[in-house]
């Protein structure tokens, strides 16, 4: 009967009448400036679609970040946004929510602006656990300035700063994160793999509480090569998989092989697996929905009004204020 | 808070409001929450305004105005600027819904041109735009139908049913003029060769006549007379026979039930024909009573002329047949050629008088459609009865009907009448009676609410349920009583989610259960049973009204129900309800729960059966398991190793074949490689992930490029397509990798 589809149509019933419908165009700002084919285009592309597929609202969504390739992000992101200073991306971030706990905050910071000049927020900020989704787009080189190596860079890579090839083995960004207290959320994507980057990106925003994504990023123009062994060979990425987790899709499934279940919940195997870099894991490695959000802990039930805003601002602004000559005797 | 407490439940049983405690509901302009979305309904997409559709037939009558524009913008916006052209439609849509509910109305083409023109000088200050012109000429030349717009009013329901009646009737008319000229002509045939055969039919002056002025000169008339009438038929056409045809083309070229060819032709100047539209049920049927002589002669006209085409007419046989003909009255078939009645009345306008009227068409199996418009489900009759209206009671009229058995019910409000238009042609064409009782919402001027809000929620509260029941689609209930297009039939009352930002700015989600109490606290006239608790008095001891609904009360209550609604700033309020109305929504509910029974939901006759077999199902599978327990289990490990394999089963991508390029689109990592080196050859989707888009806007060498070029090499170049491109054999070499 035709009808009953009629009735299911979306103007059929008033009260299922509500419109919140969103485009990909919605969420697009600009034409990146990105390299052709950067990693970041495909961190972009399903970001975009996140936030289409949640129907964020654009006035309520904001992307904080830092200095470097990956920072840009904001700007083409048709949201709010604050591009920030040189790894500070995850304080201001950590101000916007505690302010406006009703926004949902993304992170954008790359691995010079998290690991490197950020490295003390980015291990308090993990600490405190707010309820943010940080990505960190670890090419392994500092991009921006044209090639010096990173904290993330193997070792031996040569670039403008260490022309003979990096001395000292690469920090490792998951290994960091899970052994630092309170940590709620780890996964690892890598950009080539679009599908598992998608299902990560979407299960760190639903995860609540700080939720950390490495993503394995190609620099197609200062380290062109360096990515190819696990790009070329998919036995040496391991898929974790989990009924808590990540559940591949036959697609999938034919290509990347080598799979591994985890459970999200288990820190001990999570360190492990996270250590393994011959083998690159890509999965949720640990996520615990329990730990709870310093927001909830600290944040004043004082409704915050624009004019305790003001009052507020003009109080520390007069601590710096120079009254002219005489003005406080006359005040008296 | 006891005190507030006491008050409540005070308020809640007497309806007296203490000043103190709670608030006056009147002059707060509330509204209930789930409708704070809908404040301006012309922002919105919905069904409304419809499109009745001119020339109307009887498969299309109605279109709604997003369904049209929606099927045009499907078939012209395609390619590069279709996105452009949606907005600009969608634009242009909202205006004429702005229009129409300002009160303009005209046709479909008049409004779209009115609102072209607004939307053209809005732009005129920004510099004009060419591209909106364009978009709209595009979307409206896709637009093939046009007809008049109606926004949901209270005329509205006669609107529409007039109009799908005309298309029905119309159809009629054109078989009904088909056959009646088919008769008429054979007739003139059988007397004109009858004409022939006789002498004066074959005189010589008639000879000439017949064959025309070319060659007279050519034939002598006067032989060919002489000796055609040596070969005249000995027997020749009787008398009566010739009379009887006579008689039947006087009857036929008199009826009045359908214009004639020639009043058709010549407007005004028309053999007056009957009208069959009425409003009142006594007219039609007094009408009816009074043609019933006219119309048993021409249907016996019609009978006999097509046994006398057939040369079977014997008058011995026929004659004593058809002197009787029609004195038991006409059984549907003969009934179904000829056109329908129909009566548009308006239920708070009916006397008893009228009402009896009703009952005695509906019941009579006439052919008569009634359309039974309510504006007013809620009106107040007053303390004293304690039940709410006689506009509540005109709604039974329709549950009535459905017990006469014979008669195609449709009960629904104005604002599902798009959504029944299909079922309003099937009770058109049914050949009983027909009632159409249909609540306008017209009545919402006493609540600020649109009509169309209005009587959307009175479906959705099950105050006013919409169903059909059509006798002729089966011979049981489940074929005939159709009750779905209510929303989350199987509930009490619809749950619908309703989301709000808190005074800490969260954004909270909750559900909501829309019930008659939703739907009646809309309405001003019961302010008095509503009270408004102010926030600082909000308590546990309110809880929702569906949940008041279920609990069982015994002795003084403790909890009072409440209700979630919005004033005039959308700031939401928590109002509590006397105990009147609940008991009202308790009546509905009872009243739907038989509702849901006719319609197959919970029904408890079903259910009862289902549960003695369930039980016996579970007594027998008990005993086997005993049985077999004793058996060897080996049987049992098999069918779980068979079970698995065919679940890991995984499902297989199209075959690809090598000649054919094609990109891996679900692996595509967005980098703009292909898009830069040609963008009109590859393309993003949905998920902005490169694909094919146009395999001809380029060329090999760029498919090759784009291959090599591709980060994540899923760009497959097939063979080339342009078999004398420049350079192929090293493009293929090149190629090979990639296939």
């Amino acid at each position: 009967m035709n009808m009953m589809s009629d009735l299911n149509s979306a103007t059929a019933c008033l009260l299922q009448m509500t419109d919140e419908h969103f485009e990909l165009e919605d969420y697009q700002s600009g034409v990146p400036r990105w390299c052709t084919g950067c990693g970041d285009n495909a961190i972009l592309a399903a970001v975009q679609r996140l936030c289409r597929d949640e129907a964020l609202r654009p006035e309520k969504t904001v992307f904080v970040s830092g200095i470097g390739c990956s920072s840009r992000f904001p700007h083409y992101m048709k949201t709010y946004g604050f591009h920030g200073i040189h790894g500070r991306a995850l304080p201001v971030a950590e101000g916007v929510k505690m302010a406006r706990p009703d926004l949902t905050v993304f992170v954008n910071t790359g691995d010079g602006d998290c690991t490197s000049i950020g490295a003390a927020h980015w291990i308090h900020a993990i600490r405190y656990n707010m309820n943010l989704t940080v990505f960190l787009h670890d090419n392994q080189i500092y991009g921006l300035t044209k090639k010096q190596a990173s904290p993330t860079s193997p070792i031996g890579t040569r670039s403008n700063t260490t022309p003979r090839g990096s001395y000292l083995e690469a920090l490792n960004p998951l290994t960091v994160t899970l052994g630092v207290q309170n940590v709620s959320f780890v996964a690892q994507a890598a950009d080539w793999i679009p599908e598992v980057l998608f299902d990560i990106v979407k299960a760190a925003y639903h995860h609540r509480g700080l939720s950390f994504v490495r993503i394995i990023q190609r620099c197609p123009e200062w380290l062109p090569k360096a990515l190819d062994p696990w790009m070329h060979d998919p036995s040496k990425v391991q898929l974790l998989t989990h009924a808590n987790g990540l559940q591949s899709s036959a697609g999938l499934a034919r290509v990347y092989k080598n799979q591994l279940e985890h459970d999200p919940l288990n820190i001990d195997r999570a360190r492990e697996i996270a250590s393994s870099t011959d083998i690159i894991p890509v999965g949720i490695l640990y996520n615990n929905p329990n730990v709870p959000c310093y927001e909830d802990l600290r944040r004043s039930d004082k409704l915050r009004t624009a004019d305790l805003t003001r009052a507020g601002l003009n109080a520390e602004l007069d601590k710096y204020t120079v009254w002219p000559q005489g003005a406080e005797q006359r005040a008296a | 808070m006891e005190a507030d407490t006491q008050a409540h439940v005070a308020f809640f049983l007497t309806g007296r409001r203490p000043s103190e405690h709670l608030d006056a509901v009147d002059g707060l302009d509330l509204r209930p929450a789930l409708f704070a979305g809908y404040r301006d309904l012309t922002q919105l997409r919905y069904d409304f305004p419809l499109v009745l559709v001119a020339p109307a037939s009887d498969r299309l009558f109605v279109q709604s105005l997003s369904g049209l524009v929606d099927a045009a913008l499907a078939t012209a916006a395609r390619g590069g600027d279709a996105e452009r052209m949606r907005k600009h439609a969608l634009r242009l849509e909202q205006e004429v819904r702005v229009l129409v509910a300002g009160g303009a109305g005209g046709s479909l083409s008049a409004l779209w041109d009115k609102a072209a023109a607004r939307l053209a000088r809005g732009t005129e200050k920004a510099g004009g735009d060419k591209s909106l012109a364009d978009s709209l000429r595009r979307t409206r030349a896709a637009i093939k139908i046009d007809g008049e717009l109606a926004d949901c009013d209270a005329a509205l329901p006669a609107r529409l049913l007039q109009h799908a009646w005309s298309a029905v009737q119309k159809h009629k008319t054109v078989d009904f003029r088909k056959d009646l000229d088919r008769l008429v002509l054979s007739l003139s045939n059988i007397l004109r060769a009858d004409f022939e055969r006789s002498a004066a039919g074959r005189s010589a002056e008639q000879l000439k006549q017949s064959v025309g002025t070319g060659f007279d000169a050519a034939f002598d008339f006067e032989a060919m007379s002489r000796l055609l009438a040596r070969a005249l038929p000995k027997d020749a056409f009787p008398e009566s026979r010739r009379k009887r045809i006579r008689g039947l083309l006087d009857v036929l070229g008199a009826q009045q039930f359908f214009p004639s060819a020639a009043a058709s032709a010549k407007k005004g100047a028309a053999a007056k024909h009957y009208c069959f539209l009425f409003d009142s049920c006594a007219d039609a049927l007094r009408a009816f009573r009074e043609r019933m002589p006219r119309l048993i002669e021409v249907a016996k006209a019609i009978a006999i002329a097509e046994l006398e085409i057939d040369g079977q007419y014997s008058e011995t046989k026929h004659d004593a047949l058809f002197e009787q003909f029609g004195a038991n009255g006409l059984d549907p078939q003969d009934l179904a050629a000829f056109p329908d009645y129909l009566v548009c009345v308006n239920a708070e306008k009916m006397l008893a008088e009228e009402h009896a009227q009703l009952m005695e068409i509906l019941s009579s199996g006439l052919p008569i459609k009634v359309l039974l418009q309510i504006d007013d489900i809620l009106e107040d009759s007053g303390k004293a009865e304690g039940g709410l209206s006689s506009g509540m009671r005109s709604r039974q009229i329709a549950n009535m009907a459905i017990g006469l058995n014979e008669v195609y019910v449709l009960q629904s409000s104005s604002s599902n009448l798009f959504g029944f238009r299909e079922r309003m042609l099937r009770g058109l064409g049914y050949r009983g009676p027909a009632l159409f009782s249909v609540f306008s919402g017209a009545s919402a001027k006493d609540s600020g609410l649109p009509p169309y809000l209005m009587s959307a929620a009175a479906m959705e509260s099950r105050a006013f349920p919409a169903y059909t029941y059509d006798p002729s689609a089966g011979a049981n209930w489940a074929a005939r009583f159709q009750l779905e297009a209510n929303s989350q039939v199987d509930l009490d009352w619809p749950i619908q989610g309703f989301t709000y930002e808190n005074e800490e700015h969260q954004r909270v989600s909750e559900d909501l259960a829309f019930t008659l109490v939703d739907f009646v606290a809309s309405d001003r006239r019961y302010a008095r049973h509503l009270a408004r608790v102010p926030r600082e008095k909000w308590n546990g001891s309110m809880i929702p009204v569906d949940e008041s609904l279920t609990r069982e009360r015994k002795g003084l209550p403790d909890k009072v129900p409440s209700l979630l609604m919005v004033d005039a700033d959308n700031v939401l309020q928590r109002v509590i309800v006397d105990e009147r109305l609940i008991r009202e929504a308790r009546r509905c509910r009872e009243m739907w729960h038989s509702l849901q029974e006719l319609g197959g939901v919970h029904n408890s006759h079903a259910e009862k059966l289902l549960a003695r077999e369930k039980r016996a199902w579970e007594e027998r599978m008990h005993q086997e398991a005993e049985a077999h327990a004793a058996a060897a289990p080996v049987a049992a490990a098999a069918t779980v190793t068979a079970g698995a394999a065919s679940g890991a089963a995984v499902e297989e991508e199209p075959e690809r074949s090598p000649d054919e390029a094609y990109i891996e689109t679900p692996r595509c990592s967005t980098c703009n490689e292909c898009t830069t080196i040609n963008a009109k050859m590859f393309a993003y989707d949905n998920n902005k992930q490169a694909y094919i888009a146009d395999i001809n806007a380029g060329t090999y060498a760029q498919l090759v490029e784009a291959a090599e070029s591709c980060q994540v090499s899923i760009i497959h170049p097939g063979k080339p397509r342009n078999p004398k491109e420049a350079g192929l054999d090293e493009l293929l070499k090149r190629a090979e990798p990639f296939l």
